[in-house]
């Protein structure tokens, strides 16, 4: 058994200083080249509102935005979006009001646990931004990437066509 | 039948019920209130397991067998412990003499023992199985100190196959026991033999449910920081915080009062996190013997291969049954496919053991004989799921039931509706369990009407005519639930059961409630608020519910089996009348009235007919803390407490449709529309029922047609990935329509039965029902077995075609007919 326990602070020799716009508020922090986006995202910059489910690119809990574009955080490093704008769960509300999507998923029951969520508002943006009014087939469609254990996707499904909706009567 | 009598027909509480008048002054119970819990999760601020950081934390990361039944030569530690950042390497011998065993059994004399090291490095069980942990400073660097540990197994030859591993001769597990069986149990109530020589026709089936998982999104985690005082934190994601403590501190060598066990945020249990896993002693282990604190967070593989198996039971059944489809009598002999040891503290016999319990359901037979086995292989451990083994159960019971309907020329509806127990009343089953009333035919009917079951039958007819197929699946349900001890003892499990909850005035007049159950999805901070609300007469913003902490709330033994409605309810209704009283008196003292002229409502205590004397609950607050002499003489200060509930038996009901269309020439089957209709007695919130019913169904709609934890005959696993276990996805799981019949429980606090898992109970044969249903005209279709994917149902038409299951019926279509059987003999 080692007797010290020595968890650096500085970069060594495989580490470098990464940076990168989150939310809108420009981050830094050290990442080894093997690091995964999300944990750096999780454990580096202690953004704790994306999720890890698969670590293999299939259930989509890590989906965070990188410059505008859908992502699945886990099966990107992070050295990878070095520079990038990268959008979270945290960056949703604004001066402390839940946003209309964040809102949907509320009145409609959206979530239960709580898991998925994060990557489900995520997704939910990007298919919002690029179809305002969406069926309830292309809602299908677009979220099938990202599990829910808890819901059945009814309340989810729910809260998108709200969500939807009070964005075109905004 | 009488039917709508039985619908709504209100509240029907025992006398000896404590809380009656709860519902009688309802404002809250019953409305669709918003989640307290949503605004945490919507933001990012669930505080789930692996968002805890602790100063000078380190990581774990587990060596696991590779091997499904292997003799560990040796595991030479040498070149990770060489590598920069590894701090330990563990093995079973480095805990022998701080590490005490697990042993498991069901408290009953048919049932063996299994004692066993919670780390055995020398001998495997399972792929998966943990056989070295190795504490580094960060994750990656554990995982790399995993890669570099050299391990020599000894292949020995794996028990896979579950009816041989019953056979003399077969390899064993644990030699020393002389058997691979867990448990042998035999039941019989009623002349079961009678029955079956009167009968018109003795019917049989084999069926063999399939081998799913909870597999919730958040994998488990655990996190201990054993300090240098000998207090003990874990943070563990869990449903059941107490029972982890109660579980692990005697292995552990701790006692409870030193240990506190926290579970805030759990991204989903379904009853897989109801369990005690080995991570949970390890990890404290791991801690005490680095001296900081240590994490582990299961990744996806050892979640799929190493953390609990679910719902694998063969199931032998034979039905003696009339002409008139008058069922007479059931026999079941149940097999459940146990894996490298009982999980911990339920066993492998959560599945066998309530499927066969369960085995008459509602129909209302003469007599019942079942027997189980329980025999283990080189498996991951089989434990709970979401619907436990009535699961299984149901599920061979009710594809039998319309092999039979098929066979005697009966609708599928009618043969249940006609051997249905009456609805409304409380009702004793031929094995004695008590039924605390429901709505069985109802709930049928119900949704018969929702479908236009009739005129769906016309369209399945015109469509066979067009060459597409779709198909009807039947799944009327009941369910054992609010596990408590006579539950538990109804269901094979001689143990008891409870659950507790405080309801305290603070001094502001605001109200904190805690229960030892567990929220993780079902909303309990605002479900149980409104019992409260209505229980106390004070506004639902006032309440704050706390659970999930074994330091800051009562303890009690966690969520799972459809419990938390009933049993911390009911146990906040006899609390919270008890403060409610508390505070009658207190006010009308303090206003010189007596007791009875004092209305309690809005957080307000008023006099009756005098509306200008009235205190606020805070004022009640400050009087009963802090008002000294102003008090009630000889009462003491605190506006608080503390109950117990454990209550009888209750069981909640409802039928479940699946409407499918099948393609015949690809075997896909398109899942179209279910339908529901659920009856769970007193509603506390329609909107968490309705989502916990579409939740269990789409769990449910995996483990019928997707979900299949598969191993080959060497004991490799075949599903350790999301690309191999198939998650139901937003395209697979239909729109849910889900009504509501409210039959309250006439014995348990409120009316209120459990409610969650039926879904998971009940959907799986909707969906096979449905496909047999759809494919039926193409022979004699039985399903055996679960899941049912597109190879199963091509496999199944060439069958049909070639005759194997017995001759096509005439309305078969001849081009197909031709073009299946050229198919088969091509195949």
């Amino acid at each position: 058994m080692s007797s010290t326990i020595d968890v650096g602070t500085q970069p060594t020799d495989d580490q470098r200083i990464l940076r990168m716009t989150i939310n809108g508020v420009q981050r830094r922090g050290i990442a080894e080249p093997r690091m995964l986006l999300v944990d750096f995202i999780r454990h580096e910059l202690q953004l704790t509102g994306t999720h890890v489910g698969c670590e293999h690119g299939v259930c989509g809990a890590c989906t965070v935005r990188v410059d505008g574009e859908v992502v699945r955080s886990c099966i990107m490093f992070a050295v990878q979006a070095e520079g990038a704008q990268i959008e979270t769960v945290e960056g949703l509300a604004k001066d402390g009001e839940l946003n209309v999507v964040q809102q949907a998923f509320r009145q409609e029951h959206g979530l239960q646990c709580g898991f998925c969520t994060p990557g489900m508002l995520l997704a939910t943006e990007s298919l919002l931004a690029e179809n305002p009014d969406p069926s309830e087939e292309e809602i299908r469609d677009y979220l099938s990437g990202n599990v829910c254990r808890c819901t059945g996707y009814v309340g989810i499904v729910k809260s998108v066509q709200a969500a939807a909706k009070q964005r075109s009567q905004a | 039948m009488a039917i709508q009598e039985t619908l709504n027909t209100g509240l029907n509480i025992q006398p000896e019920a404590e809380a009656d008048a709860v519902l009688q002054r309802r404002k809250y119970i019953g409305m669709n209130v918003l989640r307290t819990e949503d605004p945490a999760f919507l933001t990012g601020r669930g505080k789930y397991t692996d968002d805890v950081h602790l100063t000078g934390m380190l990581h774990a990361a587990f060596l696991r067998s590779a091997q499904p039944h292997a003799r560990i030569v040796s595991i030479d530690k040498t070149r990770a412990l060489a590598l920069d950042g590894v701090i330990d390497v563990i093995t079973g011998e480095d805990l022998e003499d701080t590490v005490g065993p697990f042993s498991t059994t069901v408290h009953r004399p048919e049932v063996e023992t299994v004692t066993r090291a919670i780390l055995n490095s020398k001998v495997a069980l399972y792929v998966g199985q943990p056989l070295a942990i190795v504490v580094a400073e960060s994750r990656y660097l554990a995982e790399d100190g995993v890669d570099a540990l050299d391990v020599e197994y000894e292949v020995l030859e794996p028990v896979m196959d579950a009816e041989k591993a019953l056979e003399e001769g077969s390899p064993l597990l644990y030699p020393e026991m002389g058997t691979n069986n867990f448990a042998h149990i035999e039941f019989q109530r009623g002349d079961v033999d009678e029955c079956f020589e009167r009968a018109d026709h003795v019917f049989k089936k084999r069926f063999h449910a399939g081998r799913f998982m909870a597999a919730p999104l958040e994998a488990r985690g655990v996190i201990a920081d054993w300090d240098a005082s000998g207090e003990l934190t874990v943070w563990s994601s869990s449903q059941v915080p107490n029972l982890v403590r109660t579980y692990t501190a005697g292995p552990l060598g701790i006692a409870e009062s030193k240990m506190r066990v926290i579970s805030e945020g759990v991204g989903g249990g379904f009853g897989m996190k109801a369990h005690i896993f080995d991570e949970e002693v390890l990890i404290p282990a791991a801690s005490q013997r680095v001296g900081a604190p240590v994490k582990w967070i299961e990744d996806r593989y050892e979640n799929l291969a190493a953390s609990l198996h679910s719902k694998e039971v063969i199931v032998y059944l034979e039905m003696a049954v009339q002409d008139d489809g008058t069922f007479l009598a059931f026999k079941g002999h149940y097999i459940g496919v146990g894996g490298a040891w009982p999980a911990h503290p339920w066993t492998s016999l959560i599945d066998p053991l309530p499927a066969a319990s369960l085995l008459p359901s509602f129909y209302d037979i003469e007599a019942v004989g079942w027997s189980i086995d329980a025999p283990m292989t080189n498996r991951c451990p089989l434990g709970a799921y979401r619907g436990v083994g009535w699961t299984p159960g149901h599920s061979a019971r009710e594809t039998m039931i319309d092999d039979i309907a098929r066979e005697l020329g009966i609708d599928p509806l009618e043969i249940r509706l006609k051997n249905m127990i009456p609805d409304g009343e409380e009702f004793v089953t031929v094995t004695g369990m008590k039924y605390d009333g429901g709505s069985y035919s109802a709930s049928m009917l119900k949704v018969k009407e929702m479908i236009d079951y009739d005129g769906l039958r016309q369209k399945q007819a015109e469509l066979r005519k067009e060459g597409r197929y779709i198909g009807i699946g039947w799944s009327p349900w009941v369910e054992p639930c609010a596990w408590g001890s006579e539950v538990a003892k109804a269901n094979g499990f001689a143990a008891e059961f409870f659950d507790a909850a405080s309801v305290t005035i603070e001094p502001d007049g605001s109200v904190t409630v805690t229960t030892g159950c567990h929220n993780h999805g079902q909303a309990h901070y605002t479900t149980l608020a409104q019992v409260t609300a209505d229980t106390l007469g004070v506004p639902f913003e006032s309440i704050r519910v706390i659970e999930n902490d074994s330091a800051t709330a009562v303890y009690g033994t966690g969520t799972y089996a459809s419990r938390t409605a009933v049993v911390a309810g009911g146990a906040i209704m006899r609390a919270g009348s008890e403060v409610r009283d508390k505070i009658i008196r207190l006010a009308a003292h303090a206003m010189e009235v007596s007791p009875e002229d004092i209305d309690l409502a809005e957080g307000k205590a008023s006099v009756k007919g005098v509306p200008d004397k009235v205190m606020t609950m805070q004022e009640i607050g400050m009087l009963a803390y802090y008002g000294g002499p102003n008090r009630i003489p000889d009462t003491e200060p605190t506006l608080t407490a503390t109950r117990s509930y454990d209550p009888p038996e209750t069981y909640s009901n409802g039928t479940i449709v699946a409407i499918v269309e099948v393609d015949i020439e690809t075997g896909k089957v398109h899942l179209q529309h279910i339908a529901a209709c659920e009856d769970c007695g007193t509603m506390l919130n329609p909107m968490v029922i309705d989502g916990q019913m579409h939740g269990a169904i789409a769990q449910g709609i995996g483990g019928g047609m997707y979900e299949d934890l598969a191993y080959d005959a060497s004991g490799q696993f075949l599903a350790s990935s999301l690309m191999d276990y198939l998650y139901p996805s937003t395209t697979e799981v239909p729109n849910i329509e889900i009504a509501h019949i409210e039959t309250p429980s006439t014995v348990t606090e409120g009316g209120i039965k459990g409610m969650g898992e039926s879904g998971t109970i009940a959907s799986p044969v909707a969906c096979l029902n449905a496909i047999a249903d759809a494919i039926s005209p193409f022979g004699d279709i039985k399903i055996m077995k679960s899941p049912i994917g597109p190879n199963d149902v091509r496999e199944m038409l060439r069958a049909a075609a070639a005759g194997s299951n017995g001759s096509a019926p005439a309305t078969q279509p001849a081009d197909v007919e031709t073009r299946l059987s050229q198919q088969a003999e091509g195949a």
